[in-house]
């Protein structure tokens, strides 16, 4: 390893990178703006959700329970509707996520004690979004049902607390821990750095070393004395350098905009994040050995580090309701251990004593990942 | 002189999947050589460069360099710090956003070159190369020829033994080429070096001590250039003679290599000097002969003979007769194409400045120029691609400014690409071609078989393009330019990446069109040589025209105002062309072992010579004159422009 030759080839990469606009920009424009986007754009709350009434019986009591709805911050009323034949248009052209249809003699039925059915449609094309709503309308229905039942018992001549007892002791307390809100951009945004770390930087590093390739500007290292490792490594430490200014960047936009609580040690963030930064683009620097044109290693680059980064991460669907094989498949992506990582400091702020596993995991992806792109590399290719 | 080839090459194969590149190669560089390569794209000479420079592998043989046995990347590596390798491709290995000086220092320090060193070298190399006024320039704000000589620069700045440059001039200006060849000269003389050069300009060969000819993928002959140009022995007779297509007929006839040049046949007869005029006109008698020059056989001549001895001769074909159908006919005296005062601007370049002239029916007109010296873009104004700033044109007899369609179905053209899609047939091309000129359905068919007969596709008309060798693809891309008969042709750097045989035999059928079918063809070329089969020319440089004739007339002129070339064979050229520089021949410039000056009273001229070199004790072996070549005219031209420009400033 000759320090000489190592500083040529990061100080000429890094004179390209920074007067070359595209790549100044895609090294640190573009990632902050896809946090920007991705975290007010994947916001998983269900809030606000559209929703009209039909209300057949015009009794105070169906204005009471119409209202139950009406005041919960998770609908959004748009109005009584009259017609119910204009259900369809409306649910169709979106206009509304749900109707709640109240039947004719509601008050009188409940009075006389009979059953009564509220009927509920729901615009089922998005599931996750329908199942949701369905629990909220679920959850308020039986709240209403429950103080019915208590305001029966005392006019039927139980004191209250009596009335309570005898609806049974058997009450759910429910707290969630570390995201006491339940607010899903508090652990979006942090899984966001994850993913954009994931995104621009294995992308530039493939890039400026297929570039190379396309130009021939790589015979210059093939024909010199320029040794495999030094020329990988002259290419690595930029790219992972401004991934780690990324990873500050990221980490300011996640505490300071989108508001994320941050508990853990920024110490051991940073630590993580410059192993994680030498991770990814490892994944850059190998997928360059296979690819000859820079379309090809943009698109082989976005399918190796995106699809697990998105789908296996933990991100969207939670690692213990995969399947085995999804779940080996998780073990292997950098993006998994990482994320971990992520969610200790950010939400539990734990430490390198509970994480160690994760972070000696990314670590040796590193390694490996630099010791095959430094098997693959030739400087006397086939061609 | 050391005894031991710097580089030693035995059975050299290298092969890419199916194509094999070098098929058994022997080749012996000796030290202090200046040797080149020469030959055509896919002749295989990047190939065995690469295999030198030990940047890529090779299937079966040996390459020793340094007396190094290459089989491995690090037995490579054990020769890099000695060699310099500059790759194809205009200034393609240097870095576009870094500046000249940022690009020699990268080179500098890959290569572990001390400071006190670089600082140096750096100085002289850029002063020698004239690039010192520009070194915080970007590089890809550069010319043609500054990346040439920068690229340069950085293969000699750690001082290697051995360099290895890859077609190095492709592509420049003639004037640059001149500069580049001088500062080699220069530079390889005075540090002992080796070189290993590769051109796809026959006309370069001069510039070398050795070259090996090569041709898909074989060694056709190596050795000294005089001795290679021995390998033909025999005579070139230039005939002018009317009726021209009957003289070519008997020609034909008669000898191997006959090729129509403007208003001239060139024909190699393999026989001595005294004979051959009388030979020729032999089988004329009974034309009208006006003229036969006979000259020393060239370069290109001794490779087409070879071929002719491999038997991959010239297949002399005779044009098929076009088949009967819609022609467009225009006014047979008025010219085809008319350009007047054409001015083109893209924001503050002026890439085409002030150009004019006009193309007859049935002539063959040549733009020649380096690339980025506007041809394209006149091409691109005169088929109504692209408006002109200023100025004005006919094409067809129709306004180029405002009637872009209608020219467009009265032109055919024929672009650098060829423009054929590789994963169709060559009947699904033509038919593609026919279907977008709209050719009347029962018209489709024997213009098809016309277009096969004219290209030579007879037995390949359902292979896929992309499995046709450059040549063939060549033909069948003029043959789609044709297929709804115009009566002018647009062909833009029609031949570039074709053998010489190709080159040939496609101006063979450009020859047979104007003058048998009467077509107007419009030709752009970087080829200073093939502007020698134009019936007139106009040669641009930096968006201008600077010279607008037949090739002979420009000759003619350059002789009048400049003198004769000659050529002076002595010893220890390269410091006699210092010592003539230094006696007021400021011209003298080195070719390989030679020297040439112009001269406009030979004799005196002569004498002057061999007085100046007997005082620096440098032996005369003789001086003899040499036909001036177009490269000839275009750089005095250019040269006496920007030296008027220089005055005038």
């Amino acid at each position: 390893m000759n320090l000489t030759r190592l500083a040529a080839v990061i100080a000429k990469e890094w004179a390209e990178i920074t007067r070359d606009r595209l790549f100044l920009g895609l090294a640190f424009v573009v990632p902050p703006v896809l946090m920007l986007v991705f975290g007010l754009g994947m916001n998983l709350d269900v809030e606000n959700i559209p929703f009209v009434i039909v209300d057949h019986d015009h009794t105070p009591q169906s204005r009471e329970y119409a209202y139950r709805m009406i005041d919960s911050r998770y609908f959004d009323f748009k109005g009584y509707l009259n017609d119910e034949h204009q259900i369809p248009r409306l649910l169709s052209r979106g206009a509304v996520r749900a109707i709640v249809v109240i039947p004719d003699k509601f008050e009188e039925d409940l009075a006389a004690g009979h059953a009564v059915t509220v009927q509920t449609l729901m615009d089922g094309s998005f599931p996750l979004r329908a199942n949701i709503a369905r629990g909220y309308i679920g959850a308020i229905n039986a709240y209403y049902t429950q103080e019915l039942i208590a305001k029966r018992l005392t006019t039927a001549g139980f004191s209250q607390k009596q009335a309570r007892q005898q609806m049974g002791n058997l009450r759910l307390e429910m707290r969630m821990l570390y995201n006491q809100s339940g607010k899903s951009i508090w652990s979006m945004a942090p899984k966001m750095v994850m993913m954009v770390l994931m995104m621009t930087p294995p992308l530039l590093t493939a890039v400026s070393l297929v570039r190379e390739k396309e130009r021939g500007s790589i015979l210059n290292i093939y024909a010199s004395t320029v040794t495999r490792g030094e020329f990988l490594l002259g290419k690595w430490l930029p790219y992972a350098g401004i991934s780690m200014v990324n990873g500050v960047l990221l980490w300011a936009l996640a505490v300071f905009y989108f508001q994320a609580p941050f508990k853990g040690s920024f110490g051991f963030y940073l630590l993580a994040t410059f192993i994680y930064s030498f991770t990814t683009t490892g994944i850059g620097l190998l997928v360059s050995s296979f690819v000859k044109t820079q379309i090809a290693a943009v698109v082989m680059t976005m399918v190796v580090t995106l699809v697990p980064a998105i789908l296996f991460s933990g991100m969207l669907f939670p690692l213990s309701s995969m399947g085995p094989q999804a779940q080996v498949i998780a073990y292997l992506a950098p993006a998994m251990h990482y994320a971990r990582i992520i969610d200790g400091t950010f939400m539990k702020g734990v430490g390198l004593d509970k994480l160690w596993p994760s972070v000696l995991s990314l670590l040796l992806y590193a390694v490996v990942l630099f010791s095959l792109a430094y098997y693959f590399f030739t400087k006397r290719p086939q061609e | 002189m050391d005894e031991t080839p710097v580089v030693r090459i035995r059975g050299l194969v290298k092969n890419y999947k199916d194509v094999h590149a070098v098929r058994g190669i022997d080749l012996d560089i000796p030290k202090g050589s200046l040797f080149g390569l020469i030959g055509s794209d896919g002749a295989g000479k990047s190939s065995t460069m690469k295999t030198v420079a030990g940047v890529m592998s090779y299937d079966a043989g040996s390459v020793n360099v340094f007396g190094n046995l290459i089989d491995s990347e690090s037995a490579a590596e054990r020769i890099k710090l000695r060699l310099g390798f500059m790759p194809q491709g205009l200034g393609q290995n240097l870095y576009p956003d870094l500046s000249i000086e940022e690009n020699i220092n990268f080179f500098a320090r890959l290569r572990l070159v001390k400071s006190e060193d670089l600082g140096e070298r750096k100085e002289k190399l850029l002063r020698m190369t004239r690039l010192d006024k520009f070194r915080d320039r970007a590089m890809k704000n550069l010319s043609g020829g500054m990346k040439q000589k920068l690229g340069l620069v950085c293969t000699l700045i750690h001082e290697p033994e051995l360099v290895i440059l890859d077609e190095p001039t492709t592509g420049v200006d003639p004037v640059s080429r001149r500069d580049f060849w001088a500062i080699l000269a220069e530079l390889l003389a005075e540090k002992g070096i080796t070189a290993l050069v590769s051109t796809a300009y026959m006309d370069e060969a001069s510039r070398f001590h050795s070259a090996a000819l090569m041709h898909h993928g074989r060694i056709l002959a190596t050795g000294e250039i005089e001795s290679l140009l021995r390998m033909a022995p025999g005579t070139v007779a230039s005939v002018a003679a009317q009726p021209q297509l009957e003289a070519l007929k008997r020609l034909r006839g008669r000898f191997e290599q006959v090729v129509a040049l403007g208003n001239y046949l060139r024909v190699f007869v393999p026989e001595q000097t005294a004979d051959a005029e009388h030979v020729v006109r032999d089988v004329l008698k009974g034309l009208d002969v006006t003229e036969v020059q006979t000259d020393t056989p060239e370069l290109e001549d001794v490779y087409v003979s070879l071929l002719e001895l491999n038997g991959e001769g010239q297949a002399v074909r005779e044009l098929p007769s076009p088949p009967e159908g819609t022609v467009i006919h225009l006014d047979p005296n008025a010219p085809v194409i008319e350009a007047v005062n054409l001015v083109r601007d893209f924001g503050a370049f002026r890439a085409v400045d002030h150009v004019s002239f006009e193309v007859r029916p049935g002539e063959i007109f040549g733009l020649l120029g380096a690339n980025g010296a506007g041809k394209t873009t006149v091409i691109k104004m005169l088929t109504g691609i692209l408006r002109p700033s200023e100025g004005a044109g006919s094409v067809a007899g129709a306004d180029m400014r405002h009637s872009g369609s209608t020219i467009k179905k009265r032109i055919g053209y024929m672009s650098q690409a060829f423009s054929l899609y590789l994963d169709l047939s060559v009947v699904e091309n033509i038919r593609l071609y026919a279907g977008i000129y709209a050719v009347p359905q029962r018209e489709i068919e024997p213009r098809l078989r016309w277009i096969v007969d004219l290209a030579g596709l007879e037995g390949m008309e359902n292979a896929l393009t992309g499995s046709l060798p450059m040549g063939l693809r060549q033909r069948l891309a003029l043959g789609c330019a044709l297929v709804h008969r115009p009566p002018i042709l647009f062909l833009d750097e029609p031949t570039s990446g074709v053998d010489p045989m190709g080159r040939r035999e496609f101006w063979d059928v450009l020859f047979r069109l104007s003058r048998q079918e009467g077509v107007g063809l419009l030709v752009t070329t970087h080829y200073m040589v093939e502007a020698e089969y134009c019936d007139r020319i106009a040669l641009m440089h930096a968006g201008k025209v600077v010279a607008y004739d037949s090739p002979a007339g420009l000759k003619a002129d350059v002789e009048k105002r400049f003198g004769q070339l000659l050529e002076i064979r002595c010893e220890n050229p390269y410091r006699a062309q210092s010592v003539l520089r230094d006696h007021g021949f400021e011209d003298a410039t080195l070719f390989g072992r030679r020297v040439q000056v112009l001269a406009r009273d030979a004799e005196a001229v002569k004498n002057d010579v061999r007085k100046v070199l007997d005082a620096a004790k440098i032996s005369v072996q003789s001086i003899g004159r040499l036909p001036l070549t177009m490269e000839n005219v275009f750089v005095q031209n250019v040269l006496d422009l920007e030296h008027k420009a220089g005055l005038a400033a």
